[in-house]
C-alpha cells in the first residue's frame, strides 16, 4: 500500500493518515482485503480548500483488472477535511465494501447519469445553467456571484494590475510604431467580461495614458468585448459607458473564439482573459505503473439527500432524475414557481457528487485528446514527471487557448490570469479541483499542457504570480512570438 | 520538357507529416540513429514528390522533408558555422549557431538531394535555397564587421554551389528571404547579397518573400511597397509573393513600378486550413493576370505547405491546379 499526503499541513492530516494505516491494515487482517489488493492498493490524502465539492469524505476509484496482479485497481481519496472524527473506519469499511462488491450496489446512491467523461458530464450543464441564469442565484442567494470568489471580488479588477497590462501594451504600440508594424486598427479583445469592470478599467486606464504620452493610438482602437451569455454583455455594457464609440460586444463561444471572429484572423493585439479557462469543462488524467487512464465520473445524488430534496419539493424520489434533466434543459421555470425551481436547483447542485472509474487511455477514441496535443507529446512531458501522478487535461481550457491563438497579430499576445499548475510536482502538493464556487464550477488548469501545445503553435508560455494581492492564488500566463 | 501557361508550382516545402514530426525529434534524443533517420526522409521525400505529381503540380520540389526548418539545414552545412547546442526540444526549433571566423569554401551537399528528386520524376524540378539576409537573421555574427559583410560572405560561399547545382541539371532555382518583410531597412544589402548569390548562375531564378510562416502564422505584417523601387535591381526573372491570405491590393505595385519580373502568385493561402475552391483560385489568377501578362504569371500557393495536415495540403494543391485549368481554359488553353 502507497499512502500518499497530497496535503503538506501537520494537523489534522497525521491524525487521520493514523486512522487510514490502522483501518487498512485491519481490514487486511480481518480477511476484508487480500494480501495482493493491499499491496497494490494507493490511498490518498487530500484537503480540499473547495467546501463545497464533488466528494464523499472516502472515496474509492476503481479501474479495470491489472493484466499482471488480476485484481482490479483501486484507489482510495480521503478527503481530510470532511473526515468525521471517529467514522473514518466505518466510511472506509463501507466504501470498500461498495467498490468490491459486483454488481455495485445502487441502493445508495441516486444516478442522475451514466459514466461518462467528466467533460460530458451533467455537472457541467449546471455550470452552464448557473452562467444563463445567474440573476436568478443571485437573487436566490442575496449576494452576487464575485462575493463567492476568494477574497470577495474578482482579481480581474485590481487598479495595479489593469494599469500594469495596459503599460505592457501601450510599450508594445510604440515600439511597433517606431518599426512601422503597427496596424491601422488595432484590435484588443477581452473573453469573458463578467461585470465589464475591467474592460471599463483598462479603457479608462488606456485613455489616460495615450492622452498624457500624446500618442493618440484611442481613435485606432477597436476592444471587443466577447461572451457566451448575451445577458452578460448586456450588463457589462454600463461599466464601459464612457468608451462605447471604441467597444464592440461579440457573442462568441469561448472554446472557439476563431470561428466567431474569423476576420479578425492575425489582427488582435492583445487578448485578456480572466478566470475563463478554469471554468471550462475539462478531464482528468491518471498515471499509474507507467499506464495512463482517463477518470470517467457519474453524477449522482446520495440516498439520503435524495429522499431529503424528495420530501422537500414533494416529488417521489423516482422523478427526481427526470425532474433534474428537465430543470437543465428548461430553467428554473420548469417548476409552476420559479423561486421553487431556483431552490430545487440549489439543493441538488449542493448534494451532487462524483463517483469515478479509471478506463485505460487505448480504449479511448483517437480523439480523446484535444487537439494539438498527442499522446505521444503527453509521454514526452510525463517522462520527467512522478511516476504515479493525477493531473488535469484541461482540453476546455487547451481548446479555447489554441482556438484563440491564430486571432493574434505577430508580436500580439495573449495574456489570463487563472489558477495554474505549472509544474506537475504540483499535483502532489495540494488538491486542485474540480469545487463548487456558488453554482459554477472551479477546476485548477495545466499550465504545462498549455505551455506544451503553445510551442507548438509558435508560442513561448510563461507564467507570472499575480503579485497584486497577497496570497492570491492566481498567476498570470502571458505569451510571446516564438522565433 | 515544355510547361503549359501558367505553370503551377509549389514554393517548396510540403506537409510535414506527423509521424515523420516524432521520428524528428526521436533523432534529436538519441532514440533513432542517423541512417535510420536518412531513409525515413528518403521514404517521406518520395511519396511528397508523388503526391505533387497526383495532384497535378508541373514544377516539383523534394517537400524539403529533409529540412528541419528553413534555417538549420543550412547552418549545417555552412562551413565555419559553429553550433553550439545542438540538442532541441522539437526539431523544429533553431539552433543556436553563430560564426566566428571566414567562412571556409566547401560544398553544401545540396546536389545530392537535387539528384535524389531528379530520379524520382519525370516532370519539371525546382530547388530552394535559404538566402543570405535570412541566414544573417538566424546566425549569430560574432565575426564580421557588419551583417552585410557576412551576408555577402555567405553569397560567395554558396555561390559554387548554385553553379554544381546548374551542372546536376537545375533550371530552376528559388532563393527564399523571408526576413526581407521583418527588417526592410536591410534590403538594399540584402539585395546586393542575393545577386553576389546568383551571379553568373544559369538557371532560372526566383526569389520568395512572404511575411513569415514560422509554425503556420505570419511573423510581421505590412505592405510589399518597401521592396519598391529596390527590388527591380535584383537579378532574378521572378518574384513569388504572398496575396491569397492578405489580398491582392499590392499587386498594382506591379503595374505601378513597371516591374520587369514573371510574378509567382500566392492564391493558396497555406496558414488557414480551410481548403480554396478552384472557382477562388482562378478569381485570384483572374486578379493576378490584370497587372502581369499571361507569359509571365506562376501559380503557386503563398509559401510551404509545411505546417498543414497531409490531407489538406493536398487537397489545396489539388484545387490550385484545378483553378488554374479553369482559367488556362478561359484563355483557350
Amino acid at each position: 500500500m502507497i499512502l500518499q499526503l497530497n496535503h503538506l499541513q501537520r494537523n489534522p492530516v497525521t491524525a487521520v493518515a493514523q486512522d487510514v494505516i490502522e483501518t487498512f491494515y485491519s481490514l487486511l487482517e480481518e480477511g476484508h482485503l487480500e494480501q495482493a489488493q493491499f499491496a497494490h492498493l494507493r490511498v490518498h490524502l487530500d484537503w480540499i480548500q473547495y467546501r463545497q465539492n464533488f466528494r464523499e469524505a472516502v472515496m474509492v476509484t476503481q479501474g479495470r483488472k491489472e493484466r499482471a496482479a488480476g485484481l482490479p485497481l483501486l484507489e482510495v481519496h480521503v478527503d481530510t477535511r470532511q473526515v468525521v472524527p471517529g467514522a473514518l473506519r466505518e466510511e472506509i469499511l463501507r466504501t470498500m465494501a461498495r467498490a468490491t462488491a459486483d454488481p455495485a450496489p445502487q441502493a445508495d446512491r441516486l444516478a442522475l447519469e451514466e459514466f461518462t467523461s467528466f467533460s460530458s458530464s451533467i455537472a457541467w450543464e449546471f455550470n452552464r445553467l448557473y452562467w444563463h441564469r445567474l440573476a436568478d442565484w443571485e437573487q436566490a442567494t442575496g449576494r452576487s456571484y464575485e462575493l463567492a470568489l476568494p477574497g470577495g471580488k474578482s482579481e480581474a479588477n485590481h487598479p495595479a494590475a489593469v494599469a500594469d497590462c495596459v503599460a505592457d501594451f501601450w510599450t508594445l504600440l510604440r515600439d511597433l510604431e517606431s518599426k512601422q508594424q503597427l496596424p491601422a486598427e488595432i484590435f484588443v479583445l477581452e473573453i469573458g467580461v463578467g461585470m465589464g469592470t475591467r474592460a471599463g478599467l483598462w479603457l479608462d486606464r488606456f485613455r489616460a495614458l495615450d492622452q498624457e504620452r500624446g500618442t493618440n493610438y484611442c481613435p485606432r482602437l477597436k476592444f471587443i468585448l466577447g461572451d457566451y451569455s448575451p445577458a452578460t454583455l448586456d450588463r457589462s455594457r454600463s461599466a464601459v459607458q464612457k468608451h462605447l464609440d471604441l467597444c464592440s460586444f461579440v457573442v462568441l463561444d469561448a472554446f472557439n473564439p476563431i470561428k466567431t471572429l474569423s476576420f479578425l484572423r492575425h489582427k488582435v493585439l492583445h487578448v485578456h482573459l480572466t478566470n475563463v479557462y478554469d471554468n471550462l469543462p475539462s478531464e482528468e488524467l491518471v498515471r499509474r505503473d507507467g499506464r495512463l487512464y482517463a477518470v470517467q465520473v457519474r453524477s449522482y445524488l446520495p440516498v439520503a439527500e435524495a429522499h431529503r430534496i424528495a420530501q422537500a419539493f414533494a416529488l417521489p424520489v423516482g422523478e427526481i432524475a427526470r425532474t433534474v434533466s428537465r430543470l437543465l434543459e428548461s430553467g428554473p421555470e420548469y417548476f409552476p414557481e420559479r423561486s421553487r425551481g431556483v431552490a430545487f436547483w440549489q439543493e441538488v447542485w449542493k448534494a451532487l457528487r462524483l463517483e469515478e472509474k479509471l478506463v485505460a487511455l487505448e480504449e479511448l477514441p483517437d480523439d480523446f485528446l484535444p487537439g494539438g496535443l498527442h499522446v505521444s507529446h503527453l509521454e514526452e512531458i510525463l517522462r520527467d514527471a512522478p511516476s504515479d501522478l493525477r493531473f488535469h487535461l484541461s482540453s476546455g481550457a487547451l481548446e479555447s487557448f489554441r482556438n484563440t491563438l491564430p486571432l493574434l497579430y505577430p508580436r500580439g499576445y495573449l495574456q489570463v490570469q487563472d489558477i495554474f499548475v505549472t509544474d506537475l510536482d504540483e499535483y502532489r502538493l495540494g488538491f486542485h479541483g474540480p469545487g463548487k464556487l456558488d453554482g459554477s464550477i472551479v477546476t485548477w488548469v495545466n499550465g504545462v499542457l498549455l505551455r506544451e501545445v503553445g510551442e507548438r503553435a509558435g508560442y513561448d508560455v510563461h507564467f507570472a504570480p499575480f503579485h497584486y494581492r497577497k496570497g492570491s492564488r492566481t498567476s498570470i500566463l502571458y505569451t510571446t512570438q516564438r522565433e | 520538357m515544355s510547361l503549359p501557361i501558367l505553370p503551377t508550382t509549389v514554393v517548396g516545402s510540403y506537409s510535414m507529416p506527423g509521424w515523420l514530426e516524432r521520428l524528428k525529434t526521436e533523432y534529436f534524443a538519441r532514440r533513432i540513429s542517423r541512417h535510420d533517420l536518412d531513409e525515413i526522409h528518403d521514404t517521406a521525400v518520395k511519396a511528397a514528390i508523388k503526391d505533387q505529381e497526383l495532384a497535378g503540380v508541373d514544377i516539383l520540389t523534394d517537400g524539403e522533408l529533409r529540412r528541419d526548418n528553413m534555417i538549420d539545414y543550412f547552418v549545417e552545412r555552412l562551413p565555419g558555422v559553429q553550433i553550439d547546442r545542438s540538442s532541441k526540444k522539437f526539431y523544429y526549433d533553431f539552433y543556436d549557431s553563430a560564426v566566428r571566423g571566414t567562412l571556409p569554401m566547401a560544398p553544401l551537399g545540396l546536389v545530392d538531394d537535387f539528384r535524389f528528386l531528379r530520379a524520382c520524376t519525370d516532370r519539371e524540378t525546382k530547388i530552394c535555397i535559404t538566402g543570405p539576409h535570412s541566414l544573417t537573421k538566424r546566425i549569430r555574427n560574432e565575426f564580421y564587421p557588419s551583417e552585410e559583410a557576412f551576408a555577402m560572405d555567405i553569397a560567395r560561399v554558396m555561390n559554387p554551389e548554385l553553379k554544381e547545382l546548374v551542372k546536376a541539371g537545375a533550371r530552376w532555382i528559388q532563393i527564399d528571404e523571408p526576413y526581407y518583410s521583418g527588417f526592410p531597412g536591410d534590403l538594399s544589402w540584402g539585395v546586393k547579397a542575393l545577386n553576389a548569390l546568383v551571379e553568373e548562375v544559369d538557371a532560372k531564378i526566383a526569389v520568395h518573400i512572404c511575411y513569415g510562416n514560422r509554425y503556420g502564422k505570419p511573423s510581421w505584417e505590412g505592405s510589399y511597397r518597401y521592396l519598391f523601387p529596390r527590388i527591380l535591381d535584383a537579378k532574378v526573372q521572378q518574384l513569388t509573393l504572398e496575396f491569397a491570405r492578405r489580398g491582392g491590393e499590392d499587386m498594382d505595385l506591379f503595374r505601378e513600378f513597371a516591374c520587369p519580373f514573371e510574378l509567382g502568385v500566392g492564391v493558396i493561402d497555406v496558414k488557414t486550413q480551410a481548403v480554396e475552391t478552384p472557382e477562388l483560385v482562378a478569381e485570384r489568377i483572374r486578379k493576378a493576370l490584370e497587372v502581369v501578362p499571361v507569359e509571365r504569371l506562376f501559380v503557386l500557393p503563398d509559401c510551404g505547405c509545411f505546417h498543414l495536415p497531409r490531407d489538406i495540403a493536398f487537397a489545396k494543391l489539388s484545387a490550385m491546379v484545378e483553378g488554374t485549368r479553369l482559367v488556362r481554359k478561359e484563355l483557350g488553353h
